[in-house]
């Protein structure tokens, strides 16, 4: 078990470093960042001046390393645009994107996985095919389609909620009913895939051949195998909490990561984008871990030989 | 691998076939409805895309200023115009030829990229394989928008780049297919036979283990395809995919969102073309996948 958890707690780490690796390269060798901010009417000695306060004059791989061990000191560099620490100013954002993301979460859990469930118990049941046919919607319709959509029928047409901004509770409605819905749909759908193969497998024949009610079949043995494959969707959506409203809370003007991380693209503002990269980076990479870790609660066998799934 | 945001699609539904190899099989069933017309919508795309210059009846920049934010069903305009009094129909025509050449290049440079990487990964092992799946993991860690947010606008914009950019997606789905078909297949006899025979490695690899691996990689292009679709015009909405006077599904729903009071139909004709083609493919997908390849189901 230790062998395994360092393995793959290496293997995080090296996926930090290759993230904040290609945000480096991407972001530095793309251009110059100083003819960009002081626009092209500056004079060479005010482009120099900049360049030199910035580090910019440097060789790139002394970029590089000074990145790194500003890094490691917990310093992202500042914001060029308004001279805050990047890191600062990125934090400050996060309270308001999860607060559309994690109740999203919530009705992606709440209402996926039992829909998924019931769907595939009564597979054919016109219940299984509403649920199939609005997770195909859920997966079709692109998340900005369908926060105009419930613009157009909510805000516009009924006038009931409010269409963007932040100021009250409703605000926050709309942003998270987009997010939540294609989510549950996707999760409906892994779900009842996932349970109607382990109901197909030979043990739960067994069960109930041999006279086990249905009930305990399904809560004994068909749910915690099926929950394993969802569980991984699951730690995906985690993952995803702080990267994954980036085109919702453009729409509904949401004062988030998402809208921040498209303005700092727009600016070139380099150290907010590889803040916000570094941090999405992050909390990906230490879901896989979660997940990685619950796989062994969920599933006995996997405790005897984790290293045996870890590879590929 | 769980690093991966597995398609709905391959997951398996076992019920309903799983004939055991070699088994009789009385008669194919019918192609149901829903492909007919999704293969039929499909079809009308392709053929909107290579035809727009004739079908288009306005210029995509031609403004009618008499008639500016006519509804649709106005006589000339049968989609109604927007703002500029430009056709929405004739935009809609040339979007979604721009749309479906950008997803259609990014899916073939994805297919070609990963398997190609996937089989240089089965063929040398070792460090090449290594760095393949790392990259692969790589890419898995970092959503797909983010990555394409910060290239995008740092390396400024253009459509060659745009659609390499677009290629990128998927990639590591392929990767991880072909590399695994690739190591089982050269276990199987006829590809230790043609090596045998003194067939280069490229040879191998391309005359014989692709064409046996085919259908497995059609079948994953038929997923990879759609979320090119609602990528790139994801991208074009926020303004940073496809830019003007150029127009695509995405960019047209990014403008029509500004007239989403006075002229919805200038979003929702787009809106409802991307809709309509990414399910047409996904079930056109799901259909050949259990037709073509059982193991994926």
């Amino acid at each position: 078990m230790l062998r395994f958890l360092s393995l793959r707690l290496g293997r995080a780490a090296l996926t930090i470093v290759l993230v904040v690796t290609f945000a480096f390269v991407v972001l530095r060798l793309s251009g110059d960042p100083a003819m960009l901010i002081m626009g092209a009417e500056a004079s060479p000695e005010a482009i120099a001046a900049f360049r030199a306060s910035w580090g910019l004059d440097e060789p790139i791989w002394v970029q590089y390393f000074a990145y790194f061990g500003a890094l490691a000191q917990g310093d992202l560099g500042m914001s060029m645009r308004d001279g805050r620490p990047a890191l600062d100013m990125v934090l400050d954002r996060v309270p308001a994107t999860l607060a559309l993301t994690v109740p999203a979460l919530l009705i992606k859990i709440g209402l996926g996985i039992p829909a998924g469930i019931y769907a595939a118990l009564h597979r054919d049941s016109a219940i299984d095919r509403a649920v199939m046919v609005l997770a195909i919607a859920g997966f079709t319709v692109p998340s900005f389609v369908l926060s105009l959509l419930l613009v157009l029928l909510f805000a516009v047409k009924l006038g009931w909620l409010p269409s963007g901004g932040n100021q009250t509770l409703l605000h926050a409605v709309l942003p998270v009913l987009t997010l939540g819905i294609g989510g549950a749909a996707i999760l409906a759908r892994f779900t009842r895939s996932a349970m109607l193969e382990v109901l197909n497998q030979p043990y739960v024949r067994t069960a109930s051949a041999k006279g086990v009610p249905w009930r305990r079949v399904v809560v004994g043995h068909v749910l915690p195998n099926a929950m394993i494959p969802t569980v991984t969707i699951i730690g995906f959506m985690v993952g995803n909490l702080i990267a994954g409203a980036v085109v919702v809370e453009s729409v509904f003007s949401w004062p988030g990561i998402g809208r921040m991380l498209v303005t700092a693209v727009a600016n070139r503002d380099l150290a907010v984008v590889q803040t916000i990269l570094l941090l999405v980076a992050a909390t990906m990479v230490a879901a896989n871990l979660i997940v990685d870790l619950l796989y062994g609660v969920l599933d006995p066998r996997l405790r005897q030989a984790p290293a045996a799934r870890g590879g590929h | 691998m769980k690093d991966t945001p597995i398609s709905p699609d391959q997951m398996s539904e076992s019920t309903e076939a799983s004939h055991p190899a070699g088994s009789f099989r009385p008669s194919r069933p019918p192609v149901p409805l829903a492909v007919w017309l999704a293969g039929g919508w499909v079809v009308a795309m392709v053929l909107v895309a290579l035809l727009a210059d004739i079908l288009a009846p306005y210029g995509i920049t031609a403004l009618d200023l008499r008639n500016r934010l006519a509804p649709p069903g106005t006589p000339g305009h049968w989609l109604g115009t927007d703002e500029l009094g430009r056709d929405v129909l004739s935009r809609l025509i040339v979007s979604i030829r721009v749309s479906l050449l950008i997803a259609f290049g990014a899916a073939v440079l994805s297919a070609v990229l990963g398997t190609t990487l996937g089989f240089l990964a089965a063929h040398f092992r070792g460090v090449v394989e290594q760095i393949v799946l790392m990259l692969a993991d790589f890419q898995a860690a970092l959503p797909f928008l983010i990555l394409a947010l910060a290239v995008l606008a740092f390396f400024g914009n253009s459509l060659v780049l745009f659609v390499c950019l677009m290629g990128l997606l998927g990639w590591e789905r392929y990767a991880r297919i072909a590399r695994g078909l690739a190591l089982s297949s050269s276990g199987q006899g006829y590809a230790a036979a043609v090596r045998q025979l003194g067939a280069s490695p490229a040879r191998v690899y391309f005359r014989h283990i692709l064409p046996n691996t085919a259908s497995t990689l059609i079948v994953s292009m038929t997923i990879v395809f759609p979320e090119i679709i609602l990528m790139e015009s994801g991208l074009s909405f926020l303004g940073l995919g496809v830019q003007p006077p150029q127009t695509s599904l995405g960019s047209m729903v990014g403008y029509g969102r500004e007239y989403l009071t006075t002229a919805p139909w200038i979003m929702l004709a787009p809106a409802i073309t991307i809709i309509l083609t990414t399910l047409a493919v996904s079930l056109l997908g799901d259909w050949l996948r259990d037709r073509l390849d059982p193991t994926l189901r």
